[in-house]
């Protein structure tokens, strides 16, 4: 018995999906979980599974067609089964469909320009080393090595090379760790400059991520009361803390981060404060039994935010491992819906651009989000003495609507001991 | 050549001693008795009249193989190749088509000096119009012959001289295998450093290559089989593994197919070479007569060892 087949939600926040690719063809005959086809939603690349049996009869929808769930994207049956019928009831059906479909044709986009920046980009890129740039001599790479080296943030000037004439090769770099001594934010390298006023101006289509950003974000400014509250922390403890945590892994080739801990550390002053682990609903108010960290990654086209579980629950190493796969895995848009929603409360950090400080929009239905700076070296006075002190900024957004100034004002005075005095983490 | 002709009766064989003496090396063996002397043609020592008598029956509808006793004696006629085989569908705005196969024995054999020892697939690649094949192996051989025959371009067929002793499974005729021509073989897989060969140098190759996996590197081998139009995607697909080519050849090192797959590979793989491109190719000498000489001409186990050591800066 025939059968449509509609495009299923992929995603819980999913309105809209972009076929990209179908796995099958007209003929093929399918198995229970045999893959369909690769969705683009709102977030992730989806893969669209069959929940049927039969033979894919017939494809409804071209590929790069966006589509509203349950549109009717193929008929599956028995071989040879007439489906006119069903044909027919598509076809009064699918003018819904067809009005969604309208971004399938891609805009035209001028490429010409932005093509040939690439190459002079990443030319400007190539690793010389300071000290090369007065010295003839210069450094002799493999054209692999090169590549390597760009992408890793590897400084050449400093490998010795064992292959002919000094050249740097390969197996040279296996011993070398990338450069990840944090670039001082005050030597930014400078990205290549991009050749303006040679051409038109260049329209893009917009993407399934950038439509979710815009909507969910335009929402949240529009709908939510934000106000912030921002203090500035002396973070020289949490530095001392992560160096002698790290001292301990190093053996083991792991490391945590200063975010890390701040991960810890807002997890357990939310389970200490949990007037600000709670989400607005209109009718009724979630008081949170759970402290679920959304941590926002910056990703090529966006942004998304992973959550940490149970963060409060975790010891620093793993929320530290835990970060780092969801942080790869959604650069690689690879990251499950339930990996990605249902947080309590967020974290996005913008310290690594050498931002001093910011605020951030509320990620709804979480009633607030806090927005760390970079640490800064600035004279601080201890003790009525001046000394070099290292300090961080940052601001909590609430949800005014549910949480209150002084709810709010108190988990920062508890987030600020904490972090102030690491060691209270172990309480 | 067998199967294809009891296929289509427009194949027709014609060259030196193909049919009463079967063969110079019985390539052709049981082809007279079987088709007559009609479809299978002795011709007098005269390579330039029969190939162009071949590419004229081509011109209106048969489909000729021509056999050069070896390829050596394909320069008398290498005017009608290049001149007409090759250009007649362009010059004919596509009128007339030339589907011919020209074969035989490529390479030298064995103390056949300067004038018999000719790898000629730089000459033949060079020319826009040419299909050129130079199978190694005994199923390739087949496969693409079978491709060629039924190819409507003409195509320069090299069989190595040396090759034709390599004894292997073969498909049976029911099986009707085709080799595409243009499409290279991953002969054996590695991950330190791709040898691109063809012809008789892949079996210099793959000793070389059992060799080295003995002193812990391990050789990807490609086997072009074509050389026009030359495969590169599988070449690039495994240099972006290796990191590390060595092209081998038996040809002049001056241009020909293997500086061709070098340029290509330069410029689609440049980010993925991690050494210089090496190629190991026959000297750039006419062929001395003397064994010992001979040797050291051609691509040897121990020239393509060291390459390939050189590439992996093993030294």
């Amino acid at each position: 018995m025939a059968k449509i087949i509609g495009l299923p939600k992929l995603s819980p926040t999913m309105e809209e999906g972009t076929l990209v690719t179908w796995n099958k063809k007209e003929g093929d005959t399918i198995d229970v979980d045999d893959l369909l086809a690769e969705v683009e939603t709102d977030k992730a690349t989806m893969e669209f599974r069959s929940f049927d049996k039969g033979v894919l009869l017939k494809i409804l929808v071209e590929e790069g067609q966006t589509l509203a769930p349950d549109t009717p994207v193929a008929i599956m049956g028995t071989p040879d089964e007439n489906i006119d019928a069903l044909m027919a009831e598509v076809s009064k059906t699918g003018a819904t469909a067809a009005t969604e479909s309208a971004p399938a044709e891609p805009l035209p986009v001028e490429t010409t320009t932005a093509e040939k920046a690439t190459p002079q980009a990443s030319s400007n890129q190539t690793t010389t080393a300071p000290q090369n740039a007065q010295n003839p001599g210069k450094v002799i790479a493999s054209p692999l090595v090169r590549r390597m080296a760009r992408e890793q943030n590897i400084d050449l000037s400093n490998v010795r090379g064992s292959g002919d004439h000094g050249r740097v090769i390969k197996r040279d770099l296996a011993n070398i760790t990338p450069n990840t001594s944090k670039p001082n934010t005050h030597h930014v390298p400078l990205p290549g400059i991009q050749p303006m006023g040679v051409g038109p101006d260049q329209k893009e289509p917009v993407s399934q991520m950038r439509k979710t950003i815009a909507r969910r974000l335009t929402e949240s400014k529009r709908d939510i009361p934000h106000y912030y509250l921002t203090v500035d922390v002396d973070v020289a403890p949490l530095i001392r803390a992560r160096a002698e945590i790290n001292a301990e892994l190093e053996g083991q080739g792991l490391k945590i981060s200063l975010n890390d801990l701040l991960i810890k550390a807002c997890a357990v002053s939310l389970a200490r404060q949990p007037d600000v682990n709670v989400s607005f609903h209109g009718d009724h108010i979630v008081r949170h039994q759970r402290v679920d960290i959304s941590v926002a990654v910056a990703i090529p086209d966006g942004l998304i935010t992973p959550v940490v579980r149970n963060a409060n629950l975790k010891g620093v190493l793993q929320i530290s491992q835990e970060v780092r796969e969801l942080a790869k895995r959604a650069r690689e848009k690879r990251l499950k819906p339930e990996e990605f929603t249902d947080g309590t409360f967020s974290i996005s950090n913008l310290g690594m651009f050498g931002i001093d400080h910011f605020t951030a929009v509320i990620n709804p239905p979480e009633g607030a989000i806090l927005a760390v700076g970079q640490v800064r070296e600035e004279p601080t006075i201890q003790n009525g003495e001046l000394v070099a002190g290292k300090r961080m900024r940052m601001t909590l957004s609430c949800d005014h609507r549910v949480i209150d100034g002084a709810a709010g004002a108190q988990f920062l005075a508890v987030l600020r001991r904490h972090l102030e005095s690491p060691t209270t983490l172990l309480l | 050549m067998l199967e294809e002709m009891r296929l289509d009766e427009n194949i027709v064989l014609m060259g030196e001693e193909v049919g009463y003496y079967q063969g110079a090396y019985k390539v052709t063996q049981g082809l007279l008795e079987e088709f007559g002397s009609d479809r299978v043609v002795d011709t007098p020592i005269a390579e330039a009249g029969f190939a162009g008598i071949g590419i004229g029956a081509a011109m209106v509808g048969l489909r000729p193989i021509i056999e050069f006793m070896t390829w050596n004696f394909s320069f008398v006629a290498f005017d009608q190749i290049v001149q007409n085989a090759a250009k007649l569908y362009q010059m004919s705005a596509g009128q007339l088509q030339v589907p011919i196969v020209f074969r035989g024995p490529n390479g030298a054999a064995k103390q056949v000096s300067s004038q018999h020892s000719h790898a000629v697939e730089a000459f033949y690649t060079h020319v826009p119009g040419l299909w050129v094949c130079a199978p190694a192996t005994p199923r390739d051989a087949k496969g693409l012959l079978k491709a060629a025959i039924r190819d409507n371009n003409p195509v320069i067929f090299l069989e190595g001289e040396t090759l034709y002793g390599i004894k292997g499974e073969v498909p049976e005729v029911e099986e009707d295998e085709i080799i595409p021509i243009g499409k290279a073989a991953v002969a054996r897989e590695g991950t330190d450093a791709t040898i691109v060969t063809w012809g008789s140098p892949y079996y210099t190759s793959l000793a070389a290559a059992e060799r080295l996996a003995g002193a812990g590197i391990e050789c990807e081998i490609i086997d072009m089989r074509s050389l026009r139009p030359l495969d590169m995607e599988t070449v690039l697909q495994s240099v972006r593994k290796t990191n590390r080519c060595v092209v081998v050849h038996e040809h002049w090192p001056y241009a020909g197919p293997g500086a061709e797959i070098v340029d290509g590979i330069q410029r689609d793989a440049m980010d993925h070479l991690d050494a210089p491109i090496l190629r190991v190719t026959g000297q750039d000498v006419p062929m001395p007569y003397a064994t010992n000489l001979e040797e050291n001409v051609l691509p040897t186990e121990a020239r393509v060892e060291e390459a390939v050591k050189q590439v992996c800066y093993r030294q």
